[in-house]
């Protein structure tokens, strides 16, 4: 049965990347009124590049909101990105031609450049596929959900919901389709008495199982599970993440795991990737991401998790504030507003101020509006003369102390108030250890922290 | 940490909840049997389907019936301080003293009242009327999914203040005086229609009306800055939908701690929310806990938070206690194999990769009610007896109690020894070593 072999051979050397997301960008429009106007990009993945090895289970791991789903999807393809790429087994030649093409902007490139990059998007990357290669690709990148039951077809049958895939790619057909149908629900601890069951006859672990054996079917390279075991019990999500673990060893899978489970993240993972508002934050090996954090927000992600060893304490450290609005990311590094050892040079901006003084409780209903010249420039109107002086003495006073001293100049005229923070840059993500990359300016700039702030745990 | 002396709010005595449907009964819950004591947060664990959300929505009455029925036991309430009805003004069950105090021996201590001198609430028994007395104010139940239990079409000022009216209406009429108005009166019972709500527009009501309403605002307001929302004046006008997760989790607890219940129930409370979020909202349970001295029913399929915050845990298999203890002492040594199972089951930050060790099988539903260990079929060390008797609760430790043959003596149950299960008796609990 040498059809059911279909890999491509290129990339079986471990240690490959199989995929590559380069400067990976997407943005969902936010539209509004009857004309249904954009008015503004929500900035669900803002460019991220990085590698999938084979063999090898890369974690990705995040609030909620900071794009780890979109990003899984862009993965596989079920999402068009709106800038860069997610590229298939790219030979390294042609590799090294992507990452220089796309470390510029689109706008700066040659004719001929611009001819080449389209080219090589059209042979690797993933929404560019045609024909044989796209063929190729899909059969060989699979996803697995989170919510096993929405995924799986009510009106079907389990015979046809994992045999779907043998019959689109003609694997397989009648008795020999379902002869391997038995087979994959064999692999996953199940067997032929499940065949002509629906769905909705199945515990939430068996229906995960269903939809891996569908994902197994074509014997893919690349399974992207997202948050496969958020929806169970732990005794069930022990029993999924064992089977992960055998049909990985047995059929040298390469799973990408979208979580925000750091238990199940860490258990599984070989590599982890943080994620924050878009941005990645961290990325390393799994054990180094755990004991040395480089970023304070991973930092706060471990200690935000409770353990189950030896813990005397009542509660554990929280995060303050929500994440902010991914429309209207923070300038400079995304994390500054929540960051616990933030400093001056994190990126203070016009919106920071904005947001302290309209949460303010002195101020009340009395912020009138903001007009904005550049992200770090701009006057903030107030109700009347009086509140602009008040918050203009709230914000040489009371404000953090890192805000305070990225604060260049301010000035009230009238009820209005003219600020100007210190310009910054994003940050970049810098690799600081082999292949552990970070984008905390503390540790990729050598900057000191704020001296009344709690220290960085290993920053 | 719970004493000695520990008093009992809530006794739940063998109570049995069935599913009655045309085909068959599913025992959901089958002879649960635990005390919740005053100013103790009471751990409630277990896989989906054994039973802990149907036990906590019993003590609420907040059961469908049918197709749930109370097939036995008891839930008694016993709270303490001002009468649970009137809330000190005085009513024919306190005998107008305004205290909760037990009817029979009036607050000595008799059988009837355990020796507490409470009064002795049936939680099974009692009229609609008086459970919706007790609902909201003695005891409050925060639910699981923060953006499916409150109301989008409401602000968060309505659905607070909805507490205030349904509980606090003396509060908000002495604002006004004894002079109110009756429409007045209706709008602060929530019970006006819409033409007394036009009316509270003109003089004279007006005013009295207004009086009514600033009083809501400033209740409504504190309950929300007790819940650490800054800025409460400026999140009351807003919709759960503008509001975070976290956000609308504190609304909830808002919601349920505004009259300082006596018992709050905490149905899976952070499970709809990040790590980082849980962690301030456990943080605030713990603490509105240890500031009212409120008794909690911590219902929870996450081990490690349990650990955490809990004093005392009980675990919970197909309806039935399964191991009742102190925190710390049931996950630092667990007795009974399902709580072994379900502990070396969590993947936790320092363990290396591999496999897990799973509890293969999921929770079975029980629909007879012949003798057996409820977990026979998926324990290592079931044995003859655990088939053909059902095993009972029984002290091992100090304050833990596990409900396993291992720990029973052959002789005392008249069968021969061959048919115990042989369970090691100190902890293998790799996950927690």
């Amino acid at each position: 049965m040498s059809a059911r072999v279909k890999r491509s051979e290129s990339a079986v050397v471990a240690g490959l990347p199989v995929l590559s997301a380069i400067g990976l960008k997407k943005h969902y429009p936010v539209k509004e009124g009857a004309l249904q106007r954009v008015v503004g990009q929500v900035r669900a993945v803002d460019g991220v590049s990085f590698d999938v090895l084979k063999g090898e289970t890369l974690g990705i791991v995040g609030e909620s909101g900071c794009g780890k789903t979109t990003l899984g999807r862009c993965l596989t393809a079920l999402l068009d990105p709106t800038e860069g790429g997610v590229y298939f087994e790219v030979p390294a030649e042609d590799r090294a031609t992507l990452d220089e093409l796309h470390a510029r902007p689109a706008d700066k490139l040659s004719a001929t450049e611009r001819t080449e990059l389209a080219a090589l998007d059209q042979r690797y990357r993933v929404d560019q596929l045609i024909g044989p290669a796209r063929y190729n690709y899909r059969r060989n990148c699979q996803m697995v959900f989170q919510d096993a039951f929405a995924s799986l077809n009510p009106r079907h049958l389990v015979r046809d919901i994992v045999g779907r895939p043998l019959s689109i790619y003609k694997e397989a057909r009648g008795r020999e389709r379902i002869e391997r149908v038995v087979e994959l629900l064999e692999a996953v601890g199940m067997g032929a008495q499940h065949l002509n069951r629906y769905p909705h006859e199945f515990s939430g672990g068996q229906q995960q199982r269903i939809s891996i054996a569908r994902a197994l079917a074509l014997d893919p390279q690349v399974i992207v599970l997202d948050e496969p075991t958020s929806s169970l019990d732990v005794s069930v999500q022990a029993q999924i993440l064992n089977l992960l673990h055998d049909l990985q060893k047995d059929r040298n899978l390469t799973y990408v795991f979208v979580s925000h489970d750091l238990g199940v993240i860490q258990h599984i993972s070989d590599r982890i990737l943080v994620m924050y508002l878009g941005e990645i934050a961290e990325d390393g090996p799994t054990t180094e991401v755990f004991t040395e954090a480089k970023h304070p927000y991973t930092q706060a992600l471990v200690d935000a998790n409770p353990v189950l060893v030896d813990s005397q304490a009542r509660t554990v450290k929280g995060l303050a504030g929500s994440v902010p609005d991914p429309a209207r990311p923070p300038q400079g590094c995304r994390f500054h507003t929540r960051c616990p050892v933030v400093t001056p040079h994190c990126g203070w901006d016009l919106d920071d101020a904005v947001d302290w003084l309209t949460n303010h409780p002195d101020l009340r209903d009395q912020v009138k509006g903001e007009s904005a010249r550049t992200p770090f420039e701009g006057d903030i109107t107030l109700v009347d003369d009086e509140a602009a002086e008040r918050a203009l003495e709230l914000i040489q006073t009371k404000t953090p102390e890192a805000m305070r001293e990225a604060l260049v100049d301010v000035q009230r005229s009238g009820p209005t108030l003219a600020l100007r923070f210190r310009e910054r840059d994003r940050v970049q993500l810098v690799e600081v250890l082999p292949r552990h990359r970070t984008n905390c300016i503390l540790v990729t700039e050598q900057r000191e922290p704020d001296p009344d702030a709690p220290q960085p745990v290993n920053a | 940490m719970s004493t000695a002396a520990a008093v009992p709010v809530i006794q739940v005595r063998d109570l049995r909840v069935h599913f009655e449907t045309k085909k068959r009964i599913v025992r959901a819950v089958d002879g649960v049997s635990f005390d919740l004591n005053e100013n103790e947060i009471l751990g409630i664990v277990g896989e989906t389907g054994s039973g802990k959300s149907i036990t906590a929505r019993t003590l609420m009455g907040l059961l469908p019936m049918p197709p749930a029925v109370v097939a036995g036991g008891t839930v008694t309430f016993r709270p303490g301080g001002r009468c649970p009805y009137c809330q000190g003004s005085g009513c024919k069950t306190c005998k107008s003293t305004g205290n909760a105090v037990c009817a029979v021996c009036d607050g000595k201590g008799c059988a009837e009242c355990d020796g507490t001198g409470r009064p002795t609430i049936d939680l099974l028994h009692l009229p609609p009327a008086k459970m919706r007395q007790l609902r909201g104010m003695r005891i409050a139940m925060i639910f699981q999914d923060p953006s499916k239990s409150l109301n989008p079409v409401l602000s968060v000022r309505d659905q607070v203040a909805e507490v205030f009216f349904q509980h606090r209406t003396a509060d908000l009429l002495a604002e006004v005086g004894d002079s109110a108005w009756l429409p007045v009166r209706r709008a602060a019972h929530q019970e006006a229609r819409s033409a007394e709500r036009l009316l509270l527009r003109v003089p004279p009501f007006r005013s009295q009306a207004r009086k009514v309403r600033k009083k809501v605002d400033d209740l409504v307001a504190r309950a929300l800055a007790d819940v650490q929302i800054a800025n409460p004046r400026k999140v009351m006008d807003s919709y759960p939908h503008q509001l975070s997760g976290g956000m609308k989790q504190r609304v909830m607890i808002a919601q349920a701690m505004a009259c300082d219940p006596d018992v709050l129930i905490a149905d899976e409370p952070t499970t709809a929310l990040d790590t980082t979020v849980q962690a301030r909202i456990l943080e605030l349970i713990v603490e509105m806990q240890q500031r009212r001295r409120a008794a909690v029913l911590y219902i929870s399929h996450d081990l490690s938070v349990v650990r955490m915050v809990c004093d005392r845990v009980g675990v919970m298999y197909a309806g039935q206690m399964a191991e009742v203890g102190p925190a710390q002492q049931v996950f630092d040594s667990p007795h009974h194999p399902y709580t072994r199972a379900l502990l070396a089951a969590v993947p936790s930050v320092g363990q290396g990769r591999g496999r897990l060790a799973a509890i293969e099988g999921s929770v079975p539903e029980f629909t007879d009610d012949s003798p057996l260990c409820r977990f026979h079929n998926r324990c290592p060390h079931a044995a003859a007896i655990c088939t053909s008797v059902e095993p009972r609760l029984r002290t091992v430790a100090e304050a833990q109690s596990v409900a396993c043959f291992g720990y029973e003596s052959a002789v005392e149950l008249g069968v021969p020894s061959t048919d115990m299960p042989d369970v090691p008796k100190s902890s293998t609990t790799t996950s927690v070593a």
